[in-house]
């Protein structure tokens, strides 16, 4: 009884009464992702875009150094100021120093390659998988061998010598 | 004074001995095995004993020369101090580049010599022998390191009669004295199958009984880096001041890469076991895990890369590099002779089965340890072929690695209700059914508590997801077993994997939801932040020998009163913010006291961080150090399922006969 409750309840239908409240509840979760909601929020948002420029690899946000201690502060005055936007005061800052502040590497010219090489690597690593199940599939429907054969045959013997005696 | 010190003396002649020791171990080995001599093999035990015995040593040398202050050294007047306290003189010894060499290498040593006394019963097993002659070799490369470049008994200038002690950051939290040995054990422990791997390689015994040697070994290497890393992750949140837990610092990464490729080849390890299969694949990802603590250890010792956690510079990195080059050109060389032997007898017959997801988490894991990987160096390559210096944060691990995870976590959730071989519709939908509304569970309850973004609520779905197939199989697995039910490898997996979902959704909380206020407080005064009242106290000034701290005191909630601090290291004249953290199930309140502070000030700066489920993070990394130890125990043997029909007496006679 109880398994065929069980049964009855794993059929398609209820498959797609989950996936219907999948999508309401990512919905009603997505819409409402404002991002950082206070301009305290929004200046510790920006501070983890840059890096310190005088500390060993870390970012503004991380850093407790001076020059990290100037950068939040010229963000917390350019938030204060409403006129640019999150991107904009990272550009800004940016240009403002010789380093290259930007913890995220460009999309152009050779830093590029850091955002294309992973994307080949799966294409590759996919197309790999597919070609590799194709030759699987492939052995798998060669590999009757004559052994095989003869394994499956005295298996059935047996099973209908057992089934005569 | 004596114009030599006696501990650098004794310290040197056993670093000399140990390497002398190795050198020995390698010849009478690889004497014994070409000449077939029992007794030469069966002495083999006794020089990894002698080597551990000599790395121990130097280490003890090491420990008593910062103990009694024996300025005569270079490295003493380096990280000791007559001031720092007893336990922090004590971790001091790996708190810069030679000793750390040194703890290392008695970590090594003492995992030689286990292994040693393991199969001392075998040692004439040839695969056996090579092993030992290969994990000789590495022992040896590490003796020299530290007899030549990284000489931690060197002596130091005349007249020196104190040091500055270690680096402040290493010696103001308990877990200076757990992660680095624990991470070292982590780092050195899979030395173990990469030497079964090599043997196996230069024997031709290709098949599993290198694995199956191996198998508790690199689970408990995986166990020990996996704690190494939480702890090191804790350390990190309790003493840096900016409430994270993980920054994808290069350092960081250099043990985050070996665990990846560890995990990788923890699952796909199975498959060979089962199946025969991925033969040249498992011995790759071995290879590569090892080559990457190699690889690591040169990214944080050769001063190539700029860290927080980086020793500084020495002569170490061309050694290292020199290393990691040998051990992947002779790994290549010695798979490309083994070319058809390593030809894998079987076939996958379908993706939707317990060994297509294997397959699909190894090119995951792969593919997340390329990017993490590629991140760490490219900063270097694009200054060695552009000239120009370029900084990769954290932004570019999320964005790259959340895909990553979030299909790392769906696989985790359909991995283990698959069957070997093939699984047809109606399987899946009977065993995904309730796992699956676990994973809505999930998603309605994080909605309810007001979760957003489509990344966190994807994590938390997938993560109910996978904890609902996990706790089914821990379930039907007790039902059968009983108390057995969560021991051996598959079940201790599944504790495992609780463990990996709880920290994927904590961390997932703790970075999407982390609520930051700074307040400039007057004496008396009281803020309320995230439905908390925070009272600022007033500032006091503690001090000692070693530094002088001035804490503010803040009560919470008007009970108990939590006191972050900046402290100024007298010798260093370094200044660091200790934060102070309010712990809890749900939330953690972190506070730091920013700023230049005096105690006749009247008003600090106090910034509050409000972080979500940060206590599961470390709930989380208990649990797979339990599930570890649960994994390791026998659980119920099953039969290898065979490869092929046709072909499985012939493979199964062959494979038995190797191992």
């Amino acid at each position: 009884m109880t398994n065929l409750f069980n049964k009855k309840m794993k059929r398609w239908p209820a498959w797609v009464v989950m996936l219907f409240c999948v999508v309401a509840l990512m919905l009603i979760g997505t819409q409402r992702d404002s991002g950082p909601s206070t301009p305290q929020e929004r200046i510790e948002s920006i501070s983890q875009r840059l890096a310190c420029p005088t500390c060993d690899g870390e970012s503004v946000y991380e850093s407790r150094g001076a020059a990290s201690q100037a950068i939040r502060k010229e963000i917390a005055r350019q938030v204060a100021d409403g006129q640019l936007t999150d991107s904009q005061i990272v550009k800004a800052i940016d240009d403002s120093y010789t380093a290259d502040l930007k913890l995220v590497p460009g999309g152009t010219g050779f830093d590029a390659l850091i955002w294309i090489l992973p994307i080949v690597l799966l294409i590759v690593a996919i197309a790999g998988l597919v070609v590799v199940f194709r030759r699987w599939k492939a052995q798998g429907a060669l590999t009757a061998t004559d052994a095989d054969r003869e394994l499956v045959e005295s298996a059935l013997r047996q099973v209908s010598e057992n089934r005569d005696s | 004074m004596l114009a030599v010190s006696i501990n650098a003396a004794i310290g040197r002649g056993a670093i000399l001995l140990g390497l002398l020791t190795c050198l020995s171990g390698i010849a009478i080995t690889v004497a014994g095995i070409r000449k077939h001599d029992l007794r030469a093999l069966k002495s083999a035990p006794r020089y990894a004993y002698l080597a551990f015995g000599a790395a121990l040593l130097a280490f003890i040398m090491m420990e008593r020369a910062l103990i009694t202050r024996d300025f005569s050294m270079k490295y003493v007047q380096q990280v000791g101090s007559r001031d720092t306290p007893a336990l922090f003189n004590f971790t001091a010894v790996w708190s810069a580049l030679e000793g750390s060499i040194l703890l290392w290498l008695l970590a090594l040593t003492g995992l030689i010599a286990a292994v040693a006394r393991k199969f001392r019963a075998r040692v004439g097993d040839e695969l056996l022998a090579w092993a030992m002659v290969v994990l000789f070799v590495v022992g040896l490369f590490f003796f020299l390191l530290s007899f030549g470049p990284a000489n931690p008994f060197a002596m130091g200038a005349l007249g020196v009669n104190d040091g500055p002690g270690p680096n402040p950051l290493l010696q103001n939290h308990i877990l200076v004295l757990f992660h680095p040995p624990i991470l070292y054990i982590g780092y050195v422990g899979f030395t173990v199958p990469f030497a079964f791997a090599m043997a196996a390689l230069i024997t031709g015994r290709v098949g599993e009984g290198w694995l199956l040697e191996t198998r508790r070994w690199t689970l408990y290497a995986w166990g020990f880096l996996t704690v190494g890393i939480i702890l090191g992750s804790w350390w990190s949140y309790e003493v840096l001041g900016w409430s994270g837990v993980w920054a994808w610092d290069p350092v960081e990464n250099a043990s985050f890469l070996p665990w990846l490729t560890g995990t990788a080849y923890l699952h796909s390890v199975l498959v060979q076991e089962r199946r025969g299969m991925l033969r040249v694949w498992n011995l790759s990802l071995v290879i590569a895990t090892f080559s990457l603590t190699i690889l690591g250890t040169f990214l944080t010792r050769s001063g190539v890369i700029n860290s927080v956690h980086a020793f500084s510079a020495g002569s170490v990195g061309p050694w290292l590099l020199t290393f990691f080059a040998l051990v992947v050109v002779v790994a290549i060389i010695l798979i490309g002779r083994r070319g058809d032997e390593l030809r894998s007898p079987g076939a996958i017959d379908s993706p939707l089965s317990r060994e297509g997801a294997f397959l699909a988490n190894n090119v995951l894991f792969s593919i997340f340890a390329f990017v993490v990987l590629l991140g760490t160096v490219f900063p270097l390559i694009v200054e060695a072929l552009n000239n120009r210096r370029i900084v990769v944060g954290e932004p570019f691990f999320d964005r790259m690695t959340m895909p990553l995870g979030l299909t790392l976590l769906f696989l985790m959730a359909i991995a283990p209700v698959l069957p070997w071989r093939k699984a047809s519709q109606e399987v899946l939908r009977d065993r995904l059914f309730w796992p699956a509304w676990c994973g809505v569970g999930a998603l309605a309850l994080s909605v309810i508590v007001g979760a957003d973004g489509w990344a966190s609520l994807a994590a938390f779905a997938l993560g109910g997801f996978a904890a609902g197939a996990a706790l089914r199989q821990i379930a039907l697995a007790s039902r059968r077993q009983g108390w057995r039910g969560v021991v051996g490898r598959a079940n201790g997996g599944m504790v495992v994997h609780i463990g990996v979902i709880i920290i994927a959704v904590a961390f997932s909380a703790s970075s999407s939801y982390t609520r930051t206020q700074e307040f400039v407080m007057n004496v008396g005064e009281t803020v309320t932040f995230a439905d908390h009242t925070f009272t600022f106290e007033g500032l006091s000034l503690e001090s000692d020998d070693v530094k002088t701290s001035v804490k503010a005191a803040i009560r919470i909630d008007g009970d108990s009163v939590y006191s972050p601090a900046r402290s100024k290291y007298i010798k260093q004249g370094m200044d660091i913010g200790t934060p102070s953290v309010k712990t809890g199930f749900v939330n953690d309140l972190y506070i730091t006291l920013e700023g230049n502070v005096r105690t006749t000030d009247t008003e600090a700066r106090i910034k509050i961080f409000v972080k979500p489920l940060i206590m599961w993070l470390w709930i989380g990394g208990a649990l797979m150090a339990l599930g570890t130890v649960l994994a390791a125990f026998p659980g119920k043997r099953r039969q290898p399922t065979a490869p092929v029909s046709a072909d499985s007496v012939l493979t199964q006679s062959t494979t038995d006969e190797h191992v």
